[in-house]
């Protein structure tokens, strides 16, 4: 069993969605899913049932979002840790401007999508062009976003207009509204990954820069990209959240942050950069926020509740990033990739 | 000419005798002569609760003339903030300070110095640990068994026979959800069962966390009869959840705010017979009485009577009163003594 994250080779020749092998991270993640799922049939039945699945999921679509727009970064190399004020500012945009008046929604949105820009174009030049550390620039723009969401806020959570808790909130054809939002996000970067010139050019890109760059295509122009893509998706999860919770917090991104980066990893990407796996990331986004549902569904004190999670995270991290039957001769060009990278 | 300018003197004169009189009047016997300076140290100011708080704290200090200046500092949520903050304000000159402890015995060391160093310092609400006269000058705590108490009450009114109970509170291990606890089971006797999780639900005041584990207990409990809360307004985003799953909202016993209020007067319809509303008032002039020990100590005025903050019942829906300002925001607290106005001018609208 080789489970290599980026490793590509095809588990079987079935056409998927997209008309490609199967790859062994999505078999992984669905297989865990659905042991995850006979699991809760068992010991918590309640956490499968309809009024359960409509609560949790527009949480699980918000983590696919963040999810998919972390996996777009992950795939160029970097790290994005201005997730957490993004999506803040998504929300203190989403609820304060318009002071629960429907008719100034659409502005709020248009003024968070520009934030959202700036903050994706500023992280993608510092990377990118200043070949500064992803890590330092994003956290660097992460504390300037933050400012915004003090300056817009105040620190103070503000009640969200009746339209968007309508449009996140609701409901379409029994399904909760914020699951089609992350299904056409991932139908969006899944087609446009796979199916473009642009798309495939820019897994080239991260899987190995110099390459890239070797052969002609503009290395620093799709790093940039990622990070003003990935802020787009953040500030659409916190437009979102602003509409599920009814009084959002100033701070409701922070909780996001670490889901994000976990259901990338688990979702088989590796964090070297490189092939990405929008689908198996949104299925690792329903298998996180289940264990959580789990968890809480069996009713056991807080303190094992982390525990349950940690310890079914650290097992899905470790089935991809050990090389369990990994040859020496591999792991060595991983390293040396790594160098490069650096 | 003259005689009209005389006349004006002696108007303002009368006037200014007589407002300076009336200011007299009103000095509360907690303000003693000495002047001093008070400030305000938040662990972690990020919600209107507090920003309510901090305007109540700033009302209380303006009422003493021998106030000159009123401080505030917010940790946002960082111990090692809100520690360098309570010893930035004592190095600064401070007189006085009102700490709300949210890290707990963690701020106690510093706490402790500032007291050790000469100064007047009240931590009130949250318990610091610690004692009087040896760590810090007074804690004001508020009586959140009495709390407990009150629901408790109020559910073996609307419930006789007993029934299913759901507790929810703030972060793992809050002193505050356990004293509540303490006060609801001296009440409550074993016909009615507790649903949640020992002591009670986590949801750190958090309206996403709070979502999912009612959306986890709703569909794991057939029956729930009533919900308990400490902090009431972040549960308005997960009530509707009853109704989706064909069920009425429950009873509720918790504390007040401005968004929930409204809330229950929306949802009075044929769906939910049973959802009946109790609320205590949330407890923002808890900090009223710390400022008051705070300025008598640092002035030398007259030591409160009150040592300890109680919560009255605020809003009880069997009897009718159930408060809403549609006009105003949603995240005010009608219970506080501060006009409804200047919490909205508080929390930024």
């Amino acid at each position: 069993m080789n489970f290599a994250a980026g490793a590509i080779p095809s588990m079987s020749k079935l056409p998927g969605i997209f008309a490609q092998p199967l790859a062994k991270s999505f078999v992984t993640v669905v297989l865990s899913t659905i042991v995850l799922i006979l699991i809760c049939f068992v010991f918590a039945p309640s956490s499968m049932s309809t009024g359960a699945l409509k609560g949790s999921l527009p949480f699980a679509a918000v983590i696919a979002i963040v999810g998919l727009g972390q996996l777009l970064v992950v795939q160029q190399g970097g790290f994005d840790l201005s997730l957490a004020g993004s999506v803040s500012l998504g929300v203190v945009v989403a609820t304060h401007y318009p002071q629960q008046d429907d008719a100034l929604l659409w502005q709020a949105v248009l003024v968070a999508f520009s934030f959202a820009f700036a903050a994706g174009l500023t992280n993608g030049i510092l990377v990118s062009l200043f070949r500064l550390n992803a890590i330092i620039a994003t956290l660097g723009v992460n504390a300037l976003l933050y400012a915004g969401v003090f300056a817009v806020s105040g620190g103070v959570p503000s009640i969200t207009t009746n339209l968007l808790g309508n449009i996140a909130g609701g409901e379409t054809l029994g399904l909760p509204n914020s699951v089609y939002f992350a299904l056409a996000a991932l139908l969006i970067v899944s087609f446009m990954l796979k199916k473009t010139v642009v798309g495939r050019r820019f897994e080239a890109v991260g899987a190995n820069p110099l390459a890239a760059r070797a052969s002609g295509l503009h290395v620093k122009r799709h790093q940039l990209l990622a990070y003003v893509f990935a802020q787009l998706l953040y500030c659409v999860a916190g437009i979102l959240i602003a509409g599920i919770t009814r009084e959002p917090t100033a701070y409701q991104g922070d909780s996001l942050l670490l889901p994000s980066v976990a259901v990338v990893v688990l979702g088989g990407t590796s964090l070297l950069g490189g092939r990405g796996f929008p689908i198996s990331t949104v299925i690792a986004s329903f298998f996180l926020n289940q264990l959580s549902q789990f968890a809480l569904a069996v009713g056991v004190p807080y303190s094992a509740q982390t525990i349950i999670q940690a310890l079914a995270l650290g097992f899905g991290i470790s089935a991809y990033s050990v090389r369990w039957t990994g040859s020496a001769s591999k792991q060595t060009t991983k390293l040396e990739k790594m160098e490069d990278v650096k | 000419m003259t005689f009209k300018i005389l006349k004006l003197a002696a108007a303002t004169a009368v006037l200014a005798l007589g407002s300076a009189n009336a200011a007299l009047a009103e000095v509360p016997s907690w303000c003693g002569p000495k002047k001093a300076t008070i400030a305000l140290l938040d662990g972690y100011g990020g919600n209107s609760w507090r920003q309510v708080t901090t305007a109540s704290g700033k009302q209380t200090a303006e009422l003493c003339p021998s106030i000159t200046k009123y401080e505030y500092a917010d940790g946002q949520g960082d111990t090692q903030k809100a520690i360098s903050d309570i010893k930035g304000m004592a190095a600064k000159g401070v007189d006085a300070l009102v700490v709300f402890g949210d890290a707990g015995p963690a701020v106690l060391p510093a706490i402790t110095s500032v007291f050790k160093a000469g100064k007047v310092i009240v931590p009130y609400r949250v318990n610091v640990g610690g004692k009087e006269g040896e760590n810090y000058t007074k804690f004001i705590g508020s009586s959140f068994v009495d709390d407990g108490a009150s629901w408790g009450n109020w559910i073996k009114g609307v419930l006789p026979k007993g029934g299913n109970v759901l507790f929810l509170s703030g972060p793992a291990g809050n002193s505050q959800g356990l004293d509540e606890l303490k006060g609801l089971k001296s009440v409550l006797g074993a016909e009615y069962k507790f649903l949640n999780a020992e002591p009670f639900d986590v949801t750190n005041w958090d309206p996403a966390l709070t979502q999912k584990v009612l959306t986890a207990e709703i569909a794991k409990n057939d029956k729930i009869d009533v919900i308990v809360s400490d902090f009431g307004p972040s549960l308005v985003g997960a009530l509707p959840l009853f109704n989706k799953s064909g069920r009425s909202i429950p009873a509720l016993a918790t504390s007040d705010g401005n968004s929930l209020g409204c809330f229950w007067t929306d949802n009075q319809n044929a769906q939910n017979k049973d959802f009946k509303l109790f609320t205590v008032a949330t407890g923002n002039d808890n900090v009223r009485l710390a400022v008051q020990w705070a300025v008598a100590k640092a002035t030398g005025g007259k030591d409160p009577e009150a040592q300890i903050f109680k919560a009255p019942a605020f809003e009880d829906s069997t009897k009718g009163k159930v408060q809403c300002r549609k006009d105003l925001p949603g995240a005010i607290y009608l219970s506080s003594e501060l006009p409804a106005e200047d919490q909205a001018k508080a929390v930024g609208k």
